[in-house]
């Protein structure tokens, strides 16, 4: 039963929707604070290669190995996204552009592929990966099993991350300040609240999220280093924010949802289902586009929230 | 309550805020010029002056959002200088600003804590609590508003009560209103009188910016004028009238322009301007008009009252072609606009100057003699074919300039640079020089200074003379009796009624206004 | 250190920027380069020889040139409007299939069918390829970077599925064709080439920054020149020809693709239809402010629409050209490598979406990314080519501030007086606008 199509694409979906959870959730916060990141798939990759680097070169065991390539991932993701809070938040400079510039700066052909290079990592099998952890035992438990309890521990860590991140924004004061800055930075200003220093963290931690994500890819689903292995993941993360309302367990389940979509092609070819391979492989960009719509139109925006000042540099008026 | 212990005991009618030979400089103008004044606690003291005389800028001075050139303040008798808004807050001095500085998305609970939430242990909001201090601080001062409401579903008023209570919560013991009843009807700004009252007889300071000569002398114990950053006078409100006020406020006699009830319109002039039984929705897709039926004639002026948010926006778009009714008709001497398009509405003849300047009817960005063909761009002279002569658009550009007297600036730099008073002449410049034959003009002297609105209301005056219809809609009561012929009232997107000017008075608007028919 | 919002931009930071921003980034790339164990002088000497320095390197820059002109153009004209078109990588594979369709398909006919014919199949179906876009982001408000980027990455699943996984009319079927490969055009279809001098480059980028200056200050005030102004037109075009003309000669020779050539007269058309045409103006209203647009009776909706339409085509036009100018069959592995509709962002940033600047700013990226190229190998990665180019960029959008606000080096004064940004008095009713774009303006 537990090799059911059903039980394996919903497994699926959680193994290949995480790189976009996490990717999601750091601009979630982001965007929170009115800062439109488009440079996430540039950090995931910088991600990527970095804890993959690291991994290559680092001796010791597996388990400190990865924790430090995860961080590493982490810090590759904050130092890209640093240059963009440069730019926008203290140059006043074109959200949109510096995105990407961003993405062609560190991305497929930039300095992630150089990185790569240098490295020499690319196309080599990683030496530590991290293999699926049996969570409380319960692998084997009909259905639910294979599903929720047999999966790494990046899988269990993007949880923590959704129900910190649900916390923070809801449940604390500074989560409060966060909304008040995106929405009507003016109006935070007044209350004596650093709105730059509140887009400048919020922008770095979404850099972080998104190379931890990126470093999911290297060391948990493909196990190697290719140029651009992230293939537009980071571009359905940014669609995914705007999907979940901006609200983290919306987005959540949206990462889901097109993690699956993009499982669902493996899955029925190993099933011996022929249709062409780019038919799936397409399917997540063009439900993307689709979903995007719908959620855009009238009715759904009215109920929409997203933070008002986004996208818009901060000045300061009299 | 927030901060009660670092700030100095003092009793009522002690000295609240004094500052003395304040100065302040802005590139190319002396906004302040050694200004002394003084509040005392207990007291509302009303600061009035025409726009641009300094009161906003000597506020922004006491509440720490400028800092002086020259001068010195005192606070509860203690020399001071702020740094930031955030120092003179914790000194117990708060601004409620004309523009109200609230999060939409927030409710009103969050915004009124936000940056004093009180968190518990690791930043924790505690929410109960917060709800039911911001409920209890709302039961003491008598404004009520939800503490559970989001910000943009409250109307105006509440949203200004929001504000007090914001400032209440900070235990501000000084506070600063910035032309606040702008946005009430004549029933709320009561409401808010005696909530002022109440404020200033516990011990606290108001001082109320205005420059409606009436509400001051109801409201204040004391009134400051200003004139050219300067100040004129400190007189008590029982000392004084709203005549010798007005001539302190302007340094002059002026006449101030009203359409001569003598001109009556004729009963038999055209109808120009036709609404049957229109309905429209709102931006948010719920109903802002209801069954709007009313005629304005030839050289006639029907003034619109009522505090905004009532429809007035989507009346008069609905006219320009802007917004699609859901049902009814708009004729323009007799012709139905079916089309429903900004085009068809232009090409009768309809002109509108909206009361979002900046926003809708200019392009802050483009040049002023570009935003001057903004309509007529696309015919000749100043397109042939599909392309542009820009010879013509320049030549234009400069005759109206010249013509309107619109200073500030070159007409071929954006439109942005303008002074306010600059930028409603370019729209009214584009809008007469159009010869309309209808007009709808949408607060039209909001924010300019005294000798503008004249020169504004004579112009209205003199087109609807030569015959165009006008559709004023104004929150300016004074406005609208001085020039229209007949009055109506929005509220809630109906016609509360439509009565001839001299047959009415305010206290009837003023029950329109406030939902009360008959 | 403040910033303060100027009044009005002096001419001289137009050019200057770019160009700052350029050597500035040729500045970080080299502190990256020794970081890395590169030599900067030698790896940037390397680069210019390749790039610009011989006769065949010229023509090979003019080749990368070509269609990042195009790309450049698609950017620059939807950005103009605040239409944030990333499709143009996608719309110009788009533009390769549908040219090499019509092109295989036409065999037999004759060059003056085919090479129309490819010209037409290319622009319509970039266009096509941008209207999913547009058409979503006029009348549903979706987000038009989203959807077309997503349309970058079907579009590369379509050149992949024509050519490597399906048997179909795009792919090479003859006999003994075992690796997937495109089917090779006939001849008819390959786009004509101008050999001419060395010089004619030169004169060419020295005519269009001409033609740009003269453009700029016939646009100024009637008084100031009325009616001498056709007569000073008509005197720099003929100077310009003969100049071009005599040029033509001499020198050593370069090779200059018909692609190219359209691609000049592309940027001159997009030039008149946005400064000399009712549509600019149009754009530029709408671009500032949508309000003021609808008030003034014109239809944003149809505008975004037809901008759309008409970025997709241009990059579509630059697809065909590929086809036509260069590869002669449709290449799945080589158009996405060369990433032309990201580069072309690139060069739309740098050139402040002016279309003669695109042309500039294209033959300089096109030497980079050429040199780039054929530089490749463990001594020269690919990935220092997105390196300097997101460099420049940075420098582009950053120093760009510089031209909205004014740097001032004054003590720290408190915020409020005029804010950090220099804010006007109160009192006043003016609005500073608070947006800061790449959309120069010129």
């Amino acid at each position: 039963m537990n090799d059911n199509l059903i039980v394996v694409l919903l497994a699926s979906a959680i193994v290949y929707g995480t790189p976009l959870l996490y990717a999601a959730l750091g601009e979630t916060l982001t965007e929170r604070s009115g800062v439109l990141n488009l440079g996430l798939e540039g950090m995931m990759l910088m991600g990527a290669v970095s804890g993959f680097w690291l991994v290559q070169i680092f001796d010791g065991p597996a388990w400190l190995v990865l924790t430090v390539a995860v961080v590493v991932a982490a810090l590759a993701g904050t130092a890209t996204a640093l240059i963009h809070a440069v730019l926008v938040v203290s140059l006043r400079a074109n959200q949109i552009v510096s995105g990407i510039a961003i993405t062609i700066f560190a991305g497929v052909i930039g300095l992630s592929s150089y990185l790569g290079t240098l490295g020499r990592v690319g196309g080599v099998p990683t030496k530590h990966h991290f293999r699926p952890l049996n969570l409380f035992g319960l692998k084997d438990t009909p259905i639910l099993g294979p599903i929720f309890f047999n999966h790494h521990a990046l899988v269990y860590l993007s949880w923590v991350f959704v129900i910190l991140c649900n916390w923070y924004l809801y449940r604390t004061s500074l989560g409060l300040r966060l909304r008040s800055v995106g929405d009507s930075p003016e109006t935070a200003d007044a209350a004596g609240i650093n709105v730059t220093r509140y887009r400048y963290v919020h922008t770095l931690i979404g850099g972080a999220l998104a190379g931890i994500g990126g470093s999911v890819f290297s060391l948990a689903i493909a196990l190697n280093w290719l140029d651009g292995m992230t293939a537009g993941a980071g571009w359905i993360a940014i669609a995914l924010v705007i999907f979940g309302f901006w609200r983290p367990s919306l987005v959540m389940v949206g990462a889901y949802l097109f993690g699956g979509l993009s499982g669902l092609g493996f899955t029925l070819q190993t099933r011996q289902v022929r249709l062409p391979p780019e038919l799936f492989a397409a399917l997540p960009y063009l439900v993307a586009i689709v979903v995007l719509t719908v959620v855009s139109s009238s009715w759904a925006r009215r109920r929409a929230a997203a933070p008002a000042a986004l996208g818009e540099p901060y000045v300061r008026e009299s | 309550m927030v901060g009660t212990s670092a700030r100095p005991e003092s009793a009522p009618g002690g000295p609240g805020v004094s500052v003395h030979g304040i100065t302040k400089r802005f590139p190319g103008v002396l906004a302040i010029d050694h200004i002394d004044f003084e509040v005392r606690l207990g007291e509302v003291h009303a600061l009035l002056g025409e726009n641009g005389a300094g009161k906003s800028t000597l506020s922004n001075i006491i509440a720490g959002l400028y800092r002086p050139d020259e001068g010195v303040m005192q606070v509860f008798g203690r020399e001071v200088g702020f740094q930031s808004p955030r120092e003179a807050l914790d000194s117990g001095i708060g601004m409620v600003h004309q523009h109200f500085k609230l999060v939409p998305a927030l409710t009103v609970a969050e915004n009124v804590v936000l940056g004093h939430e009180n968190a518990g242990r690791f930043f924790h909001l505690r929410k109960r609590d917060i709800f039911s201090r911001v409920a209890a601080l709302s039961r003491e001062h008598n404004l009520a508003v939800d503490p559970a409401a989001r910000v943009w579903q409250l109307s105006v008023g509440e949203q200004q009560r929001v504000e007090l209570l914001k400032a209440l919560y900070r235990d501000v013991r000084i506070l600063i209103l910035d032309e606040p009843t702008a946005v009430l009807t004549p029933r709320e700004a009561e409401t808010l009188f005696e909530t002022i009252r109440g404020m200033a007889d516990s011990g606290r300071a108001i001082i109320f910016i205005s420059h409606k000569l009436d509400e001051v002398v109801a409201v204040a114990d004391r009134i400051t004028v200003l004139r050219d950053g300067r100040n004129i006078a400190t007189v008590r409100a029982r000392d004084t009238d709203t005549l010798s006020l007005a001539r302190m406020m302007v340094g002059r006699d002026i006449p101030p322009a009203s359409k001569p009830l003598a001109s009556v319109v004729p009963d038999d002039s055209a109808v120009i301007i036709e609404l049957a039984g229109i309905d429209a929705d709102g931006d948010r897709g719920s109903p802002a008009l209801h069954g709007i039926s009313l005629t304005v004639r030839e050289g006639e002026i029907v003034g619109i009252a009522g505090v905004a948010g009532n429809g007035q926006r989507e009346l008069a778009e609905v006219i320009a072609g802007l917004r699609t009714p859901t049902s009814g008709m708009v004729s323009i001497r007799g012709h139905d606009l079916v089309a429903r398009t900004p085009q068809e509405a232009i090409a009768q003849g309809v002109a509108y100057v909206p009361d979002d300047r900046l926003g809708t009817g200019l392009a802050p960005n483009v040049t002023v003699a570009e935003n001057l063909v903004l309509k007529s761009y696309s015919q000749s002279p100043f397109s042939s074919g599909p392309f542009l002569r820009h010879r013509n658009v320049d030549s234009h550009g400069r005759d109206l300039v010249e013509r309107f007297d619109i200073r500030g600036s070159r007409h071929d730099a954006p439109v942005r640079l303008l002074s306010g008073g600059n930028i409603q002449k370019v729209l009214l410049a584009r809008e007469i020089s159009s010869k309309p034959t209808a007009l709808i003009a949408g607060s039209p002297t909001r924010g300019l200074d005294f000798g503008a609105i004249q020169s504004v209301r004579s112009l209205l005056i003199d087109i609807a003379t030569s015959g165009v219809a006008i559709l004023l809609i104004s929150e300016d009561l004074d406005e609208i009796f001085a020039l229209s012929d007949r009055i109506g009232v929005l509220h809630g997107g109906r016609l509360m009624g439509m009565a001839t000017t001299g047959a009415t008075t305010v206290e009837e608007i003023g029950l329109w206004m406030a939902g009360v028919s008959g | 250190m403040r910033f303060e919002r100027r009044l009005d931009t002096p001419r001289w930071l137009f050019v200057a920027v770019p160009v700052g921003s350029s050597i500035g980034a040729l500045l970080v790339g080299a502190v990256v380069l020794l970081a890395t164990g590169h030599n900067p002088m030698s790896t940037y000497f390397r680069l210019f020889e390749r790039g610009f320095f011989s006769q065949s390197a010229l023509s090979s820059t003019l080749r990368s040139a070509t269609p990042l002109l195009f790309t450049g153009l698609a950017a620059a004209v939807a950005f103009r409007m605040r239409l944030w078109n990333i499709g143009a990588e996608g719309q110009l594979y788009m533009g390769a299939v549908g040219a090499s369709g019509i092109g295989l398909a036409l065999r037999g006919s004759s060059a003056s069918v085919i090479i129309p014919a490819m010209i037409v199949a290319g622009i319509a179906l970039g266009a096509l390829w941008a209207l999913v876009p547009g058409v979503l982001r006029a009348f549903f408000n979706t987000n038009e970077i989203i959807t077309s980027l997503m349309l970058n990455y079907v579009a590369r699943l379509v050149l992949t599925y024509l050519i490597l996984d399906s048997m179909s009319p795009w792919r090479d079927q003859s006999p003994g064709a075992t690796f997937p490969l495109g089917a090779r055009l006939p001849p008819e279809a390959s786009w004509p080439q101008f050999t001419t001098g060395l010089n004619f480059l030169a004169v060419a980028l020295l005519a269009s920054v001409i033609a740009f200056r003269v453009g700029a200050w016939a646009r100024r005030p009637a008084s100031d020149h009325s009616s001498r102004r056709p007569v000073v037109i008509v005197f720099t075009v003929g100077a310009v020809l003969v100049i071009v003309w005599g040029a033509r000669a001499l020198g050593p020779t370069i090779v200059v693709p018909f692609g190219m050539v359209l691609g000049l007269i592309s940027a001159v058309l997009i030039w008149v239809l946005y400064w000399e045409m009712r549509f600019g103006f149009q754009v530029r209203v709408i671009s500032d402010s949508v309000a003021a647009a609808r008030y003034g009776g014109m239809s944003p909706k149809r505008k975004i629409v037809a901008v759309m339409l008409l970025s997709g085509g241009l990059a579509g036009l630059g697809g065909a050209s590929q086809v036509g100018d260069f590869a002669h069959l449709l290449d799945p592995y080589g158009l996405p490598q060369s990433s032309y509709g990201y580069t072309g962002i690139v060069v739309a940033a740098l050139a402040c979406n002016n279309p003669f600047g695109a042309v500039l700013a294209a033959f300089l990226l096109g030497g980079l990314t050429n040199a780039g190229f054929s530089l490749r190998g463990l001594d020269f990665p690919l990935g220092l080519i997105g390196v300097l180019q997101g460099l420049i960029l940075f420098f582009a959008i950053g120093g760009e501030v510089l031209v909205r606000y004014r740097l001032r080096l004054s003590q720290w004064r408190v915020h409020g007086d005029r804010g950090p940004l220099g804010d006007d008095p109160p009192d006043q009713g003016r609005s500073t606008g608070t947006e800061v774009t790449t959309g120069r303006q010129q």
